[in-house]
């Protein structure tokens, strides 16, 4: 390998794409050749620089509006030609070329023959009476959405159909947060929902209500639990503003020490110091501050945690 | 085949169990069960948006690559067989939409760059960098880095980018891009080589 060789491999080499030989024979000719080592010294750090510039992330709420576009487009196109083409398409996807032209065949030559055979002068029998449209049994499927069909029997006597669904309804609740009904949906939503623009518009709506037991549980849950580090720090924010207890004082201290995201961290420092002068401030949080203010791995929590502790120190 | 890579890549190292529960959302989906569907996507969906979002750099186009990848994922559902792993497939969509959108916005020549312009906003500096344990001039140069590296993607090709962003920031193998691609491992080399090139030459004072 000569020095134009070293040249072309070596984004291969920083990425790893070289085999054995190859890594072997880059890595003898750098071990010789000072010149090929500064120029991957420099490969390096511009690979360094591109790791380390701020890549677009995807937040939260541009999610949501991702899954809800995608949500509308989704309903619009099964109400279109192309759901019923490809319902049919993949009935025939499913079985061999071969077959689905014997079964096409099959249909073509049903279909002549009753052509063929067809009354012609007579007129279709009346619809029985009771068969018509308000023979329907069953709930308004107006804002229904079909999750699956277990039956679908035609009765032939009455030209009728029985299909067994199982939907599912869009309701709207509405009420206000006092009503146990509506502030249980919203504590259940923001413990359980998948969707974290939803939990998070419920933890604002919930805001108010922080201090009845059950939000104030769901609050803490959310700041201990929650899988999304913006949520997390929107229910401490919250959390802040409680009514002062020892849950409260151990659920900040969780969020200190144990939370991956060094925002948080921060806010529950804020917090904490906050609360400085409340009773067993200093026997649990001055410790967990001292540990922090060496330790964390994050520089900023490291000052803030040292700036903390001066601060209780000099309300002492 | 792709390899593994992809799979592993997004985050998903698919258990035996998640396997056979993800072949079973897909047979669901494919008889027309639109929960099962919606499950599929949230499987995979932030990591689509996330490739998207630095390919394109803009939330508004991201959000408009996310929905076309997932309508044709929906549409041509039928006719994905399952003795091929998902995710390759899936991948493959996002590639070739991807891919499109590129060729397209480099072709639209009354598109100016978006960084450097008189005024514009540039995505790039627009993004809040307030990572704790940045100072202000820190977070000013990773702003300024950020901006210059925005230009210098901009001067890629759309086949240097892609390969760029899939083995710099997703982390696949060379062969598995090449796949994605539509191209070949030694083709996916060489534009990877090509892309590091360009944007050593255009960021050597930052280095």
């Amino acid at each position: 390998m000569n020095c134009d060789d070293l040249e072309i491999t070596s984004p291969l080499y920083l990425y790893d794409e070289l085999g054995a030989e190859e890594r072997a024979a880059f890595e003898a000719h750098l071990a010789a050749c000072a010149a090929c080592r500064t120029r991957l010294e420099e490969a390096r750090r511009l690979r360094r620089l591109l790791s380390q510039s701020p890549q677009p992330e995807a937040t939260p709420e541009l999610l949501v509006r991702c899954r809800q576009a995608l949500d509308d487009a989704l309903d619009h196109e099964q109400l279109g030609w192309r759901s019923l083409l490809r319902g049919w398409m993949w009935q025939f996807s499913a079985v061999p070329a071969t077959h689905a032209v014997a079964v096409l065949t099959l249909a073509l030559f049903g279909f002549l023959l009753g052509w063929t055979l067809r009354p012609r002068a007579r007129s279709l029998p009346p619809v029985a009476p009771g068969a018509t449209a308000s023979s329907f049994v069953g709930p308004d499927l107006g804002d229904v959405r079909i999750r699956h069909i277990s039956e679908v029997a035609p009765d032939p006597q009455s030209g009728g159909v029985r299909i067994t669904l199982d939907a599912e309804r869009r309701v709207t609740l509405e009420g206000s947060l006092d009503d146990p009904r509506i502030r249980q949906v919203l504590v259940d939503t923001m413990r359980g929902y998948d969707n974290p623009g939803i939990r998070r518009d419920t933890l604002d709506a919930l805001r108010t209500q922080r201090d009845n037991p059950a939000v104030r549980t769901a609050l803490l849950y959310a700041l201990r639990h929650d899988a999304n580090a913006g949520m997390r720090l929107e229910a401490l924010k919250t959390a802040r503003g409680m009514q002062w207890d020892p849950d409260v004082r151990q659920a900040l201290l969780g969020a200190l020490e144990q939370d991956a995201n060094p925002g948080v961290r921060v806010a529950a420092v804020d917090a904490l110091v906050e609360h400085a002068q409340e009773e067993g401030m200093n026997e649990t949080v001055m410790p967990v501050l001292l540990k922090l203010a060496a330790s964390d791995q994050n520089p900023y929590v490291r000052l803030q945690c040292q700036a903390a502790v001066r601060k209780m120190e000099g309300n002492e | 085949m792709v390899d593994g890579a992809c799979l592993e890549l997004a985050g998903k190292h698919e258990t035996s169990r998640e396997g056979e529960a993800e072949r079973a959302l897909i047979r669901r989906a494919q008889r027309g069960d639109r929960s099962a569907f919606d499950a599929l996507v949230r499987l995979y969906d932030q990591e689509v948006l996330r490739l998207t979002l630095r390919l394109v750099r803009s939330e508004e186009e991201a959000q408009d690559l996310y929905q076309e990848v997932f309508l044709k994922v929906y549409r041509s559902l039928g006719r994905f067989r399952l003795e091929s792993r998902f995710s390759t497939w899936l991948y493959r969509v996002v590639t070739n939409v991807c891919f499109d959108h590129l060729r397209q916005q480099k072709s639209r020549s009354e598109l100016p760059a978006r960084a450097g312009g008189d005024g514009e906003l540039d995505y790039a500096q627009a993004l809040a960098d307030d990572r704790p344990g940045l100072n202000p001039e820190q977070a000013l140069r990773a702003r300024e880095i950020s901006r210059r590296l925005e230009v210098a993607l901009r001067q890629l090709s759309p086949r240097e980018r892609m390969v760029f962003e899939l083995k710099h920031c997703q982390g696949l193998k060379l062969r598995a891009i090449g796949e994605l691609c539509g191209t070949s491992e030694e083709a996916a080399k060489n534009s990877l080589f090509r892309a590091v090139q360009k944007l050593r030459e255009d960021l050597s004072d930052l280095v």
